[in-house]
């Protein structure tokens, strides 16, 4: 996979240790994959394998230990962390699992507020556009509080969608949500996808895996498995069942270790 | 990247329209917060409020009094000088003559000075004995002067006359009165019209001088003034030993006039140019000068004092700001996550802190404004002012205090990792 092209994402044996305490951990022990524009990826793992540190390294949060990140061909890495706070503002579109709206603020206003960090134009009219894709316009001027878990996860959407990024990250975007809401969500990616958009999906869950194009499973620093599956087909053939199997039997194991 | 003209001109123009709707942000964002937090954000303002009160308060009294004090000495009239028959300072040494000053010298200053206007003999007597009727008063000073110096020194009459240039030809026992002199003798204005005895000499009273009230420990209003050529005649050995006031066309032209003045007398008392001035010169502006000087030092001083209270309550806002950082980490992971940089953050929590303090400031300029007319309306108390610099000083001071104070909870905020930041719940 790493075959030096022009790739949107290309992670070249990328290690990152965390030192807690005097114990030096390895979240990640020499991953490396390419991602390329429209990709409709999920990252699956249970804990401790190493998928939130991908995703904050995917996301500029945190560099890597070793190895090399390239994002456009840019080596992330290497960048002072005001460049590395702008590809976030203007390259990154991040959802998170519980929303992160300023609670004081109207949908509208933060729909607009990385727009005002990365000093576009025609802050009014991207967020205005984006709150329509989501389908949430008449709801624009109420704050967070008087919204629901899916309305207000659709304006997360809309913030992360407003200054056109790359890539939208999403991290477990529909753990704190009923399943119905939950899938309400996915059919929202689903359509960005379907007008072109590279979405990254961090998830446990099977079933929201299940609406990507791609699944990379970790496990222990390492990827285990890549796989590609068929436009929009709800189950996967043969493979994609073992991988269930594998995915589900993990934490039972943690319950019975708990 | 291809050149384009016309991005060269925007940009910049754009940059800082972008900067100031992020700072218009910013002061939004602040008045959020606070708004928020009302009860807490009063609490912690609190020690700006009373900082800036206070020295709102002690500067506009420690001014209105100066102001009070300096017109007082407008009062007295600022463009005269004083001339003594004395040497200055410690200059009298063995072997010089003893000063002389008569009114050939005062002729001489009248007529060879342009930049004197008014000119007046002034024959100071310290403790003359006063009695009218049964009434007698002691330690009376009495003015020996010609009829100028009521416009000199700024001393008309309220009630009767003023002696006139007649009665200082012709050394008429004419006296006219300070108000005090009425309490001390015991009697009214009626006594216009009457005499009394000054040193045993009879005096008629033509006059009554207007009210200037105290000045220091001196009362001005406890005097008497008779012609000069009267104080002579009754205390003769003054005839060479006068002094004089002379008053300058106006307060710009002072330094002509003393100079003036000095080098007339110097060619008449015959000096060389080794011999220091056989008379001093006293000049009323420099006294005023050096007055104003007091009370700017003062206030400053006490201001200052003061102003250690804005230290007391800087820590407040430091601590009200930390606690405001810890409680919205995951707010700063989210913005560092959407790209907000270091700096934003740094300026977003200074803007806040400063925003907190200068509204703060802002109650206290007017708590110690009301506080100061309040004092002004004691009677014993003099009219306070609130000088314009006074109110920029302190409303710079507490937006400083914002910055000094806020600097480390936003530097706190802002080197935050956004992983950590995002994670804390």
């Amino acid at each position: 996979m790493t075959d030096g092209g022009d790739h949107l994402i290309e992670l070249v044996d990328l290690h990152k240790h965390y030192r807690v305490g005097t114990e030096i951990v390895r979240a990640l022990r020499g991953v490396s994959l390419a991602i390329d524009v429209n990709e409709y990826v999920a990252i699956m793992g249970q804990s401790g394998s190493g998928k939130s540190t991908m995703m904050n390294i995917l996301g500029c949060l945190d560099i890597p230990t070793k190895g090399n990140y390239l994002l456009r061909n840019q080596d992330v890495a290497r960048l002072s962390q005001s460049k590395l706070a702008r590809i976030r503002g203007r390259q990154i579109g991040f959802v998170f699992q519980s929303f992160e709206l300023l609670s004081r603020t109207t949908a509208l206003k933060n729909v607009q507020l990385p727009m005002l960090y990365a000093q576009m134009s025609n802050k009014k009219r991207r967020a205005v556009a984006a709150l329509e894709k989501v389908g949430l316009m008449d709801r624009a001027h109420h704050r967070p509080n008087q919204l629901s878990g899916g309305q207000k996860q659709r304006v997360a959407i809309a913030r992360a969608l407003a200054q056109e990024p790359d890539i939208i990250l999403a991290d477990e975007p529909t753990g704190n949500l009923d399943s119905q809401t939950g899938d309400d969500i996915m059919r929202i990616f689903d359509s960005l996808h379907a007008e072109g958009q590279t979405i990254i999906v961090v998830t446990h869950e099977e079933h929201i895996a299940e609406h990507c194009h791609r699944v990379i499973r970790l496990r222990d620093g390492l990827v285990m498995s890549d796989e590609r599956r068929g436009r929009r087909i709800p189950i996967a053939p043969l493979p994609g069942r073992a991988a269930i199997a594998e995915a589900v039997a993990p934490p039972m194991q943690n319950a019975i270790a708990v | 990247m291809r050149f384009h003209p016309i991005n060269i001109v925007r940009r910049p123009f754009r940059w800082a329209v972008s900067a100031a709707s992020r700072n218009a942000q910013n002061v939004a964002t602040a008045a959020v917060q606070i708004w928020a937090n009302k009860g807490r954000s009063v609490l912690t303002t609190l020690g700006i409020v009373i900082a800036v009160t206070s020295i709102i308060t002690v500067i506009s009294v420690v001014q209105g009094f100066g102001n009070y004090m300096t017109n007082m000495v407008r009062g007295y009239g600022t463009s005269f000088i004083v001339v003594h028959p004395w040497y200055e300072g410690e200059r009298h040494g063995h072997g010089m003559r003893e000063p002389t000053l008569d009114i050939h010298d005062i002729t001489a200053v009248r007529g060879e000075c342009p930049d004197v206007r008014r000119i007046t003999p002034f024959v100071f007597t310290h403790n003359a004995v006063v009695s009218y009727g049964r009434e007698k008063a002691e330690e009376i000073p009495i003015r020996g002067v010609a009829e100028e110096y009521q416009l000199i020194r700024n001393f008309p009459a309220d009630a009767g006359r003023f002696f006139g240039p007649v009665d200082v030809d012709n050394a008429e026992p004419v006296a006219v009165l300070g108000r005090t002199l009425l309490t001390l003798l015991e009697c009214d204005e009626s006594i216009i019209g009457d005499y009394i005895y000054i040193d045993d000499t009879r005096f008629l009273v033509v006059g009554l001088l207007a009210e200037k009230g105290s000045f220091g420990d001196g009362d001005q209003d406890k005097t008497i003034m008779i012609p000069y050529t009267r104080s002579i005649r009754m205390y003769p050995d003054r005839t060479r030993s006068m002094s004089f006031l002379a008053e300058a066309t106006d307060e710009d032209h002072i330094d002509a006039a003393y100079a003036q003045i000095q080098r007339t007398l110097r060619q008449r008392h015959g000096l060389t140019v080794e011999q220091p001035d056989d008379f001093y010169i006293e000049r009323q502006d420099q006294s005023l000068q050096s007055f104003e000087e007091i009370r700017n030092i003062s206030s400053g001083i006490l201001g200052g004092i003061v102003s250690i209270s804005l230290l007391v309550g800087g820590i407040g806002i430091m601590n009200m700001m930390l606690v405001s950082v810890t409680e919205r980490t995951a707010e700063i992971g989210l913005r560092k996550s959407i790209g907000a940089r270091r700096r934003d953050i740094l300026l977003q929590f200074l803007t806040e802190a400063v925003v907190l303090c200068t509204f703060g400031g802002l109650i206290g300029v007017a708590l110690g404004y009301g506080l100061s007319k309040l004092a002004s309306m004691h009677p014993s108390m003099v009219p306070a002012e609130v000088p314009w610099w006074a109110v920029a000083a302190a409303l710079g001071c507490s937006a400083g205090t914002g910055i000094v104070f806020g600097v480390i909870p936003a530097f706190k905020a802002a080197i935050l990792n956004p992983i950590d930041a995002l994670r804390h719940e």
